[in-house]
């Protein structure tokens, strides 16, 4: 198979400029970027909190109770593909509980923040016991309860240790979105198909939506070293 | 631990068992910390056998002993880092830990195996068979007052020497001792609060600055305005000399600098008492004395304090009252001369040769 290159940039160039094509792959753009990161926010929040009932000393029957849960609740999530949580979501769970009419959009984020949730509490768990144990009596010998000595002393050390290993969360999430298609979301993969479909061409379009996530996929990158050279300021010597 | 276990413990806690009940709060004034009659187990790990010691306004105490005598232990379980398996710790007139029955006789009467112990003994006493209903309250109208007294006192040692109190003790037992933790209870952030703890590894805040870690618990506790806890913080970073590095992070300072910090940490909360747990056995020997000196200070000043050390001269000076452990129990207690120059206890004076 020959493939004509400058001809296909042509078309492309026709599709994205001329007739607008553009801001499709804005919109999609601006709706990966939105799952993603509205998706790590609550990722974080959800897997902190999850964390939490793991590390949280086991001897009461509520704890047991919660860490339990959390078990069940990482199993699923981890346990199935992200397409499969989505499709669930979006045609049975919603609809199950009468909330057929949400936007695809709301439900992909909240999909994607659950499935992450389930990941960064295994990493915030591991953040957690990472921290000196010395650090959480310190706090409660000043008289700080377990939870306020949680917020201020031992998440805060924890984050800065997963830092590294939360960038990567953030950036296999970021990946993860070009499979919100599935529920009729416009993600940045969908606009490009879209693109080469109304042109039957797909070789130049495929080739820049990589080209896209590439540089995505920089930017977090620079973005995490950054915030953990700020967050590192702690332990310069 | 095994059933076994448990009952050897028992026969042991009898041997030293006081009665305490409720006098123990009038008998308690002028004291900070109470320790009473105190076991803690790791497991099969018996690290504490029962000890009782009270830490009086204005004392200071030492605490020394081989590795493992349990002297951290008995320590952390003076501000309930280590919750203790059977008796209690009192702060001042509230009690810190749960209530343990078996330190009170007024809520052992109030047993149901107290009750049923009880019934049996005057049935037998009056010679009535086993199959004779009879309550409590009118078994006790068959006797009169002093065997009564008589009685009781031996159902009560039976109940502890056998640890025979049961999960379920009915309703009024369970009162009883809702009714003392009520009266006495006390909230244990509020009264960690009061005492101030500095560790072998001094555990600052890594993330925080020296002054952040300084006025972050009175702040967030709110027992402190923040420009109140900041000038008291400022103050006391310029007594120990280290104003300088008010807004460096933990990790710049040197491991003397580190542990004189933490005690500042914790006289920013305004102390009663002080617990050191081995202030100075993570640091290079020239940086023993500032931390030394810093403590001794603090004593002149007249704080309230329990220290456990290796440093044995040190312990001469500051302390008035040294405890000698081992093997979880108090061996020997005096005065610093007594103890260093008379030692009677075969252990201690093993000790002593080996370390003095």
């Amino acid at each position: 198979m020959s493939i004509d290159l400058k001809a296909s940039w042509e078309i492309f160039r026709n599709e994205f400029v001329v007739n607008r094509g553009y801001t499709r792959v804005l919109t999609g753009l601006e709706h990966t970027l939105i799952i993603a990161v509205v998706g790590l926010v609550i990722g974080i929040v959800l897997g902190t909190l999850l964390a939490v009932t793991k590390v949280v000393p086991q001897n009461t029957k509520g704890a047991k109770i919660f860490s339990k849960l959390t078990d069940i609740y990482v199993g699923l999530f981890r346990g199935t593909p992200m397409v499969v949580q989505l499709l669930l979501m979006y045609y049975v769970l919603f609809p199950l509980i009468g909330l057929a009419k949400i936007p695809a959009l709301v439900v992909a984020i909240i999909a994607f923040g659950m499935n992450s949730g389930a990941y960064v509490c295994e990493i915030m768990r591991s953040g957690i016991l990472s921290v000196d144990k010395g650090q959480m009596e310190a706090g409660r010998a000043l008289g700080m309860g377990y939870g306020r000595t949680m917020v201020k002393i031992i998440i805060p050390q924890a984050v800065k240790n997963i830092l590294p290993t939360l960038g990567n969360e953030f950036i296999s999430l970021v990946k993860e979105t070009s499979v919100a298609s599935f529920i009729t979301v416009i993600d940045l993969t969908k606009a490009f198909q879209q693109i080469g479909s109304a042109t039957y061409d797909y070789f130049i379009p495929y080739i820049v939506l990589a080209l896209c996530y590439l540089v995505i996929v920089y930017i977090i990158t620079l973005i995490v070293k950054l915030i953990e050279r700020r967050m590192r300021a702690s332990d310069r010597r | 631990m095994t059933e076994d276990n448990k009952n050897d413990f028992r026969d042991d806690c009898c041997k030293n068992l006081v009665y305490v009940s409720e006098d123990i709060v009038n008998t308690g004034i002028g004291v900070v910390i109470d320790v009473q009659n105190v076991y803690k187990y790791f497991g099969q790990l018996k690290v504490l056998n029962g000890i009782s010691c009270a830490i009086k306004k204005g004392e200071k105490v030492a605490v020394i002993g081989p590795s493992g005598s349990g002297k951290s232990t008995l320590l952390r379980c003076m501000n309930l880092l280590e919750e203790p398996t059977y008796g209690e710790v009192w702060l001042d007139a509230s009690i810190m830990t749960p209530v343990d029955p078996y330190l009170h006789k007024s809520i052992l009467v109030k047993s149901n195996t107290y009750k049923r112990l009880m019934i049996e003994e005057i049935k037998s006493m009056l010679g009535k068979g086993e199959k004779d209903k009879l309550k409590y309250d009118d078994a006790i109208r068959l006797v009169d007052g002093d065997t009564l007294e008589n009685l009781s006192d031996k159902v009560l040692k039976q109940i502890k020497a056998g640890d025979r109190l049961k999960k379920r003790e009915g309703i009024e037992f369970v009162k009883a001792v809702k009714a003392y933790k009520d009266r006495y209870g006390v909230n244990i952030n509020k009264a960690r609060q009061r005492v101030g703890m500095v560790f072998q590894h001094f555990n600052l805040f890594n993330n925080l600055t020296i002054l952040q870690n300084m006025i972050l618990s009175p702040v967030q506790l709110k027992l402190k305005s923040k420009e109140d806890a900041t000038d008291k913080a400022l103050k006391l970073l310029e007594r120990i000399g280290l104003l300088d590095k008010k807004d460096e992070y933990p990790s710049k300072l040197s491991g003397g600098q580190k542990q004189r910090v933490a005690i500042a940490r914790a006289l920013v909360m305004d102390p009663e008492v002080m617990l050191f747990d081995e202030p100075t056995s993570a640091l290079d020997p020239e940086m023993v004395g500032e931390v030394l000196s810093l403590i001794k200070d603090l004593a002149d000043e007249g704080m309230t304090m329990v220290i456990v050390t290796h440093e044995m001269g040190f312990a001469k000076e500051v302390a008035n009252r040294v405890l000698f452990l081992d093997g979880g129990n108090i061996v020997e207690e005096n005065t610093p001369e007594e103890l260093f120059n008379s030692p009677k206890n075969e252990r201690l004076k093993d000790f002593l040769s080996k370390v003095l």
